[in-house]
């Protein structure tokens, strides 16, 4: 029977017991999209997020060192790894948090509630990484 | 039939929007918007080869080359055979570069008569995407057409007039008020630098200085320590050149006529000659050039011109320097003072100046944008105020002027004062929505509707007519913008409405959705349900509807597309998406008024607000750009509305949902609800909910007590007590989770 108080069906992620261990996994989660049995499921996604992933980090590094990035090129960056981040969830760690980010409940992520959450998660660490960067002078734009 | 009018509305909307953004090309080609002005205008000594001079300045027929610092030109008419002086033009971007909403500076020509009144202002160039489109530039030039014939002197601000204090209040643009306080900062700015230097205004007194000296030999790092030997570096980058790690220019300054910095800097016999040759009221400062290949003295200076790289401003006094004011300095007598590749004295000859008093050194550069090759003025600067310990009774008391912003929110303490204890107040009712939704039934639903209907009818009147605070995507866009690049918190300050609503609007959606600002507090959203329900109380009932589920699950992702669109277009033209942005109806209705606008505009209000007497808030639930960029975060809302099992079967919320935010399942779309509270009411109501209604028959019947209804929206159940306390049967409270 369908339980009207999630909008879709509960899940438990192979998260370990004990408080910090869990925070851990969960930290880990939304820094790390893949898994080990969605990257069996989705060997040619794996591959062009290899490449991408090189070319991503790549750029990061690049901008790192200072060289120049304009700015629509990072913001297009971020896009595009952020679609490309939806897919490899959806097959990887298809599920998303409900209800206070304290709780433990999790539910299975419909493609627009991963679009959500990607797109969120990835504006904060974006954000985050940018003002570190440049109150740090490694960034100028 | 129903549904092809809404569906034939929907699409009018959308080709009308579209249109709106195609027809605006031409309007772009004939206004001063991201205008292309030739690069001599910043450059060139005759400024009024490039620019309209003589339309801000009547009368003039003949201008001379740039001159004074910050430069400005004089213009001369001609009268029986001999040139009179008319007055004096300047470059707003030769005095300042105070950015506007956009980011960048409004390039504004301003003409002064000889007795220092303002004769013409012309925009040359600006970046306001919302002059742009959402008001017309015409607006911009009737606002800077409220200082013609106003003293430079004068306090002039944005706002009401108050005489008591002295200040003249200038009318502000509705929907454009941080465009308008950074005009008037210009305007000021660029009357006061002219007005000095030409003696219409008169500097200001200082009580000079009285040094302490301890008699300590101070060596370079003590120095720099203390803060008596600062350093200035800008680096390649911020002058537009390729990034690098050597600075485009390091800079070490000081003020010499501390006897301690001055004999630590060039020895006690060399301060003794230079102080014998400064006159009363005269000051001394050296630089040195550590790294850098650029010159601080300039590239063109020649003799008997202005040293045009560098300068002093204490307050709004702005002090240059001539050849005159320059001396050698051949070597630091400070031990471990650094190696230069070049140095000098300067002399500020004028007793307005005083070394008690705060004053910052400013290298004055031109950025090049890689792009266009375009330059444009820009300064660095640093503040150097010499120690308590340095200064005879220490450092004097500075009143500092305050921020534009910060008179803002002076100004308007009370409104924002007002406006605060209003978002407070719903966000207590809201978190007190139990006890108002048990106080209610689905017949008489007052105690939740008597405060929303409320908060809607102040929302409209008080928040969006009023004080034109009507959050919008184009806030969005430039937060995320911001967020990445450039965050500045005095542009967001300067709108203390739009501030403290985005506050509220952040908190609220990460603790109960989207639904709260978009539900009971958006202007528009509150005017739109508002028609809705006066037309339904009005006996057009009949002939509301709501889109079929199969229709609204598909319709609703446009307004996802929407957003996304314009964050993407954003991405490469801010100014294109402020335009399409006008798929908000916000402007129209609210900042600029329905009935000042083209047609087209107030047409798709019109069309927008005449749908919602059919239905329920179909800008929210299909178009709204903003409200789809709420909903995504709300799906990570902490609290969300209250389920039963039973739900998932029973459909009687989600036939009265407005929203259509309940699925035939009984779950809750949380990014699409607007916390109506309906279902809440019902969730309650033991009349209406059906597993409540059912176990009140079953007690009744068996004569069993009605117990409260606790939060998990059941009877508390009855259970019996033990045999020992007798044979009645007490409730005890089941468990919450």
């Amino acid at each position: 029977m369908i339980d009207p108080r999630s909008m879709t069906e509960p899940v438990e992620p192979p998260y370990p017991g004990g408080v910090l261990a869990h925070i851990g996994a969960e930290i880990w989660d939304h820094l790390w999209p893949w898994s080990r049995s969605g990257f069996q499921r989705q060997r040619t996604i794996q591959a062009a997020s290899l490449a991408i992933a090189i070319a991503a980090t790549l750029v990061w590094v690049l901008a790192a060192l200072g060289n120049d990035l304009a700015p629509n090129t990072i913001i297009g960056w971020w896009f595009g790894w952020s679609v490309f981040e939806v897919v490899v969830r959806l097959g990887s760690k298809p599920y998303v948090k409900e209800g206070p980010w304290w709780s433990q409940r999790y539910r299975k992520a419909s493609v627009m509630d991963m679009i959500c959450y990607v797109g969120f998660k990835n504006l904060l660490i974006g954000a985050t990484l940018f003002i570190a960067l440049k109150s740090l002078g490694l960034l100028v734009l | 039939m129903k549904l092809l009018s809404a569906l034939r509305d929907s699409l009018s909307a959308l080709l009308l929007t579209a249109a709106i953004a195609c027809t605006t090309a031409p309007v772009q080609a004939q206004t001063a918007y991201e205008a292309k002005l030739a690069p001599e205008v910043n450059t060139a000594p005759a400024l009024c080869d490039y620019v309209p001079c003589s339309e801000v300045l009547p009368g003039a027929t003949s201008f001379s080359e740039r001159k004074g610092q910050p430069f400005y030109v004089e213009g001369y008419a001609e009268e029986n055979g001999t040139r009179k002086l008319v007055g004096y033009v300047v470059l707003s971007t030769d005095v300042t570069d105070t950015p506007a909403y956009s980011g960048k500076p409004v390039i504004t020509l301003i003409g002064l008569t000889p007795d220092g009144h303002f004769a013409g202002i012309k925009i040359l160039k600006h970046s306001e995407p919302i002059l742009l489109l959402g008001i017309p530039e015409s607006a911009l030039i009737k606002f800077n057409d409220q200082y013609l014939g106003k003293f430079v002197g004068d306090n002039i601000e944005i706002g009401r007039s108050r005489p008591d204090e002295d200040i003249i209040g200038l009318d502000a643009i509705s929907g454009a008020t941080v465009t308008v306080i950074a005009q008037n900062q210009v305007m000021m700015m660029s009357g006061a630098a002219v007005g000095r230097q030409v003696g219409i205004l008169e500097a200001t007194v200082r009580p000079q200085a009285s040094f302490v000296d301890h008699g300590r030999a101070l060596d370079w790092n003590t120095m720099v320590k203390e803060g008596v030997v600062q350093r200035l570096a800008v680096m390649p980058e911020q002058v537009g050149l390729e990034r690098s790690s050597e600075p485009f220019i390091e800079l070490w300054y000081g003020y010499l006529n501390h006897p301690e910095v001055g004999r630590a800097i060039m020895g006690e016999t060399g301060w003794r000659s230079l102080m014998s040759r400064l006159a009363e009221g005269e000051h001394a400062l050296f630089v040195i050039r550590t790294r850098g290949n650029e010159s601080f003295k300039g590239s063109g200076f020649v003799r008997g011109g202005i040293y045009d790289r560098i300068q002093v401003r204490q307050g709004q006094d702005a002090f240059t320097f001539r050849d005159l004011d320059y001396l050698n300095l051949y070597g630091l007598a400070a031990p471990g003072a650094p190696a230069f590749n070049e140095s000098g004295i300067f002399i500020i000859r004028s007793p307005a100046f005083s070394g008690a008093f705060p004053w910052k050194f400013i290298f004055l550069g031109n950025r090049v944008d890689r792009a266009t090759g375009a330059r444009t003025f820009v300064n660095f600067d640093q503040e150097y105020w010499l120690p308590a310990s340095y200064l005879e009774g220490g450092r004097p008391v500075v009143k500092k002027p305050d921020a534009p912003w910060m008179r803002v929110w002076k100004t308007r303490a009370v409104e924002i004062g007002l406006f605060a204890a209003l978002l407070l107040a719903v966000a207590v009712v809201y978190g007190n929505r139990d006890a108002l939704t048990r106080r209610s039934t689905r017949k008489n639903k007052w105690p939740v509707n008597a405060f929303k209907y409320t908060f809607w009818v102040i929302s409209i009147v008080f928040v969006g007519f009023g004080l034109l605070a009507q959050p919008s995507i184009t806030q969005v866009l430039t937060w995320f913008h911001s967020l990445l690049f450039q965050w500045k918190w005095e542009l967001f300050l300067t709108d203390p409405f739009i501030f403290l609503f985005w506050i509220f609007i952040i908190l609220t959606t990460f603790v109960w959705g989207r639904g709260l600002f978009c539900g009971w507090m958006c202007p528009f959203g509150s005017l739109s349900e508002l028609i809705h329900k006066v037309a339904e109380a009005i006996g057009l009932k009949r002939f509301q509807f709501e889109l079929p589920m199969k229709w609204h699950n598909r319709l609703k992702w446009v307004k996802y597309v929407v957003f996304f669109v314009l964050l993407a277009v954003s991405v490469f033209s801010m100014g294109l998406a402020e335009m399409l942005a006008e798929v908000e109806p916000f402007k129209t209705t609210f900042l600029v008024g329905m009935f000042n606008r083209a047609w087209p505009y107030t047409l798709f209000v019109a069309v927008l607000l005449g749908l919602s007497i059919f239905m329920e808030r179909p800008f929210c639930k299909y178009l709204c750009p903003l409200g789809a960029s709420l909903a995504m975060p709300s799906t990570f809302r902490w609290f969300g509305l209250k389920r039963k099992q039973e739900c998932s079967t029973c459909k009687a919320c989600a036939v009265g949902c407005g929203s259509l935010a309940i699925d035939e399942h009984g779950r809750i779309d949380h990014r699409e609800c607007m916390h109506c509270l309906d279902c809440m009411v019902l969730y309650t109501d033991e009349n209406t909910c059906p597993p409540l209604a059912q176990e009140r028959k079953r007690r009744t019947k068996a004569g069993l007590p009605l117990t409260p209804i606790g939060k998990d929206g059941y009877y508390i159940p009855i259970q019996p007590a033990p045999a020992a306390q007798g044979l009645s049967a007490v409730a005890s409270t089941r468990s919450a989770s």
